[in-house]
């Protein structure tokens, strides 16, 4: 699992490579956490995101509580059909917004 | 001719990577659909994550066997662990470890493996935990 991060504007953009689930997920939130303080919007780049399972849906609810708390938000894009389905099934598609691009990321958050 | 993938680990975290890398591997070389690779690993992560938490007997740690088989139709995963008996689909299964915030979470994982495969269930047989998954490959 890789974490890259770039800034566009205000927006710091978060990408995550390979799995998000029980054994990538402690490594992703410390990553996700000292952007989180930074920053005030983020947009999570699913495109290299293989799957994620519940661990990793923890880890974004945390991460989305925090940027909430203090005004900000969390955006995600690039989702493949699999994890698109966890975000559905999971309830979570309704809790976080999923952007069509990073274009549509960038302009409406 | 089914394929077999067959895997034997120590219920812990590098247990779990072992089983999603040997399952890649397995999922590569017949070229299963990435949709249905990812569905099935998603459903791996949630058990195996799930027997971690619930199966260690705090005395010998649970060991866990993940068999896969391919045919024409379907895959068929079996989730074999030696840890105390545990349904993890049973909706009232008392969870005590778990704080308030965390429940609603917890039940989370095992919500997605339902939904995600097509057939599961679950056996207590011969001292074992026995869940088996079934996910359909789509008719081309």
């Amino acid at each position: 699992m890789e974490i890259s991060t770039r800034t566009n504007g205000d927006i710091h953009i978060v990408g995550i490579a390979g799995s998000l689930d029980s054994g990538t997920s402690p490594e992703a939130q410390k990553s996700l956490e000292s952007v989180v303080t930074s920053a005030k919007k983020v947009a999570l780049d699913f495109s290299r995101l293989d799957y994620i399972s519940s661990a990793g849906l923890r880890v974004l609810l945390g991460a989305a509580k925090q940027l909430r708390a203090k005004g900000g938000s969390l955006g995600m894009f690039g989702l493949n059909q699999s994890v698109r389905e966890v975000f559905e099934i999971s309830g979570f598609a309704s809790i976080l917004p999923v952007y069509q691009s990073e274009a549509d990321a960038l302009g409406r958050m | 001719m089914p394929k077999v993938f067959r895997k034997a680990v120590g219920a812990d975290p590098s247990g779990v990577h072992e089983v999603n890398a040997a399952f890649a591997g397995f999922a590569e070389e017949n070229a299963l659909p990435a949709d249905v690779r990812r569905s099935i690993s998603v459903a791996l992560d949630e058990l195996l994550a799930n027997a971690l938490t619930h199966g260690s007997t705090g005395r010998d740690p649970c060991s866990v066997t993940v068999e896969a088989q391919l045919d024409e139709h379907r895959v068929t995963v079996t989730v074999t662990d030696d840890g105390k008996p545990f349904d993890p689909f049973a909706r009232d299964a008392p969870d005590t470890t778990l704080s308030v915030e965390e429940r609603p979470v917890g039940g989370l994982g095992i919500h997605l493996v339902g939904r995600l495969m097509d057939e599961v269930s679950y056996q207590r047989r011969e001292g074992h935990n026995v869940v088996v998954l079934v996910k359909q490959l789509a008719k081309d």
